[in-house]
């Protein structure tokens, strides 16, 4: 049957929207942070095309130096999940017994609890190094610590279903080593679902980034992050709705963009009819 | 499912809420003002900050404090609270109540939109309204839940009026916060309950009973839905803590005085002993919710009772 490449093409495209604005920001003509108290909460104009907020600095501009942390964080938490996953996972599934039970046990204490309260957690325990970082580096390390478990499971699980396949079998038989095995052999047939976990995790990772700023605990004032454009519209709800409209859309395109990204490419990969 | 199996799977929780507890005290030993000194302390009194120190057992290595805690544990002394200072199982008692109603209420509401969702999803697979139905819930599911907040407050409370903004003292109250909780878990359980629903009806045992002649409905519900129980009782397992951290954000909202704004407040005020308790309260809920859902799960399963 013919693969449906509608979905990864949606994802793509949104994610690619967010990507070039993030991009683009440092030339945008308005300075995100430059005050201007005499044009406080104006409604979308032609000066301000999404308005000015409480302390008249324009939204659009804040907005897309908001896709900058958003994207920031999203990606930065997959590749560190990917950079602890990796390891263990492939641990875990290709030696089994003894490090199996110790990953699989990890695993298990990680996932007990919700993702954001231990990041909540890390971030206000905040040890030196960590502290020290920049701020989106700072959150894709304490999200990217909670946030590796999935691609760990996954890999854990194809590496033990192909560990006894023929093809390992083969390979083994003309005298490939352990690593060879491993790295050219299970790590190309079993990354496939590493990589939908991924996008599933930058999307998670862009969300918490938000719920983060939107409590206070993420981005510092004055950079401008989505989360913390929206607890400023909380303050003047009623009254001023492209504050609350245009960061909430921002963040819902980007958090569906990639989750979209993820389901297409789990379809597109493992084309099992059912599951459309 | 084998006795054997229970034993284990148990015992491998039991393992793992060691760990967890290890990690909870590793995480709240780093704490500012735990083990290192900081500019503030540095200028109190030396004999007023031994003191102090000794009266918290910071004085004593790491490990010695853990099996401290890990005694007053296992007498139910969870400390006191720095915050409130009074003991923290007497603010957990106050609030945990709260959180159950708002988790409770939020775990039946998925479950009695998303299965019939499922359902209806399932009737005709890859029609139009079941690609609408995907659609439609994992568009919501990316739906930040704070922003949903928001709007539904401004929505329901200010500019309609019909439900209150903010606190908790009815019913009422909890309409807007379950909402909240409610929506983003559509997605996945529905899917969940239309995929079993397919598979159930596509294989074997469905084209028999077909062609014994039951009806389609009672064929949805009957052999369908069955196959769907045990992947729900597993997701119900994963939706524990899913609800629990989504409350810490929607409680905090809404204002609603249970366990997650108590969370989100003391980890603010640094307020060790409660963040404490929380943590180990919710690792330990979430591992007897999983545990029990894949015990249950086997318990249901007739092929894992064979391959015990």
């Amino acid at each position: 049957m013919p693969r449906d490449l509608s979905v990864v093409r949606t994802g793509a495209v949104l994610c690619a929207i967010v990507a070039v604005t993030a991009i683009a920001a440092p030339w945008l003509p308005l300075d995100p942070n430059r005050i201007d108290l005499g044009r406080v909460l104006e409604a979308p104009s032609l000066a301000h095309w999404m308005g000015t907020d409480g302390l008249g600095r324009d939204v659009l501009s804040r907005l897309a130096h908001g896709a900058r942390v958003s994207l920031g964080v999203g990606v930065g938490t997959a590749a560190i999940a990917l950079l602890i996953g990796l390891p263990l996972g492939a641990l875990a599934g290709y030696r089994g017994g003894f490090w199996d039970a110790v990953v699989s046990r990890a695993i298990e204490a990680v996932l007990c609890f919700p993702a954001l309260l231990l990041a909540l957690a890390l971030l206000s325990v905040a040890p030196g190094w960590l502290s020290r970082l920049p701020e989106t580096a700072r959150l894709a390390f304490a999200l990217g610590l909670v946030a590796w478990t999935p691609t760990a499971r996954y890999l854990r699980a194809e590496f033990r279903r192909l560990r006894t396949s023929e093809a390992v079998l083969a390979a083994r038989a003309a005298g490939a080593g352990g690593w060879r095995i491993a790295v050219r052999h299970l790590l190309p047939q079993g990354i496939a679902p590493v990589l939908v976990t991924l996008a599933f995790g930058a999307a998670a990772a862009s969300l918490a980034e938000a719920s983060l700023s939107f409590i206070g605990i993420g981005v510092a004032p004055p950079t401008a992050s989505w989360g913390q454009m929206l607890l400023e519209a909380l303050r003047h709800m009623g009254r001023a709705w492209w504050l609350a409209l245009f960061p909430g859309a921002a963040l819902f395109v980007t958090v569906y963009g990639f989750n979209r990204l993820a389901e297409g490419l789990r379809d597109w990969l493992d084309p099992r009819p059912l599951l459309r | 499912m084998g006795e054997l199996t229970a034993v284990r799977r148990a015992a491998s929780a039991a393992v793992t809420l060691a760990l967890v507890s290890v990690v909870v005290f590793a995480l709240a030993s780093t704490l500012p003002g735990g083990d290192d000194e900081d500019e503030g302390e540095r200028r109190l009194p030396a004999d007023y900050r031994t003191a102090v120190r000794a009266q918290f057992h910071l004085d004593e290595p790491w490990h010695l404090r853990y099996a401290r805690w890990l005694g007053d544990l296992s007498r139910g002394d969870l400390g006191v609270s720095l915050r409130e200072k009074r003991p923290v199982t007497s603010i957990l008692r106050e609030r945990l109540p709260v959180s159950l109603a708002l988790n409770a209420a939020a775990l039946a509401a998925i479950v009695l939109v998303a299965v019939p969702l499922g359902i209806a999803g399932a009737w005709r697979p890859a029609s139009r309204p079941d690609r609408l139905l995907a659609l439609g819930t994992t568009a919501l599911y990316a739906v930040p839940v704070f922003w949903a907040a928001l709007l539904l407050q401004w929505l329901f409370a200010v500019r309609l009026g019909w439900l209150p903004l903010f606190g908790y003292a009815g019913p009422a109250h909890l309409v807007l916060p379950v909402a909240c909780l409610t929506y983003g878990g559509l997605a996945y359980v529905s899917r969940f309950v239309r995929t079993a629903i397919v598979e159930g009806t596509t294989g074997e045992g469905g084209r028999v009973a077909r062609a014994r002649g039951v009806g389609p409905l009672r064929f949805l519900l009957v052999h369908g839905l069955r196959q769907a129980a045990i992947p729900l009782l597993t997701l119900a397992g994963f939706l524990v803590p899913r609800l629990v951290g989504g409350s810490l954000l929607i409680e905090e909202i809404f204002g609603v005085p249970g366990l997650g704004s108590l969370m989100f407040q003391s980890v603010l005020a640094r307020d060790l002993p409660v963040v404490l308790a929380l943590t180990l309260l919710s690792g330990t809920v979430t591992l007897v919710a999983m545990t029990g859902a894949d015990l249950l799960a086997a318990w249901v399963d007739p092929r894992s009772r064979r391959a015990a």
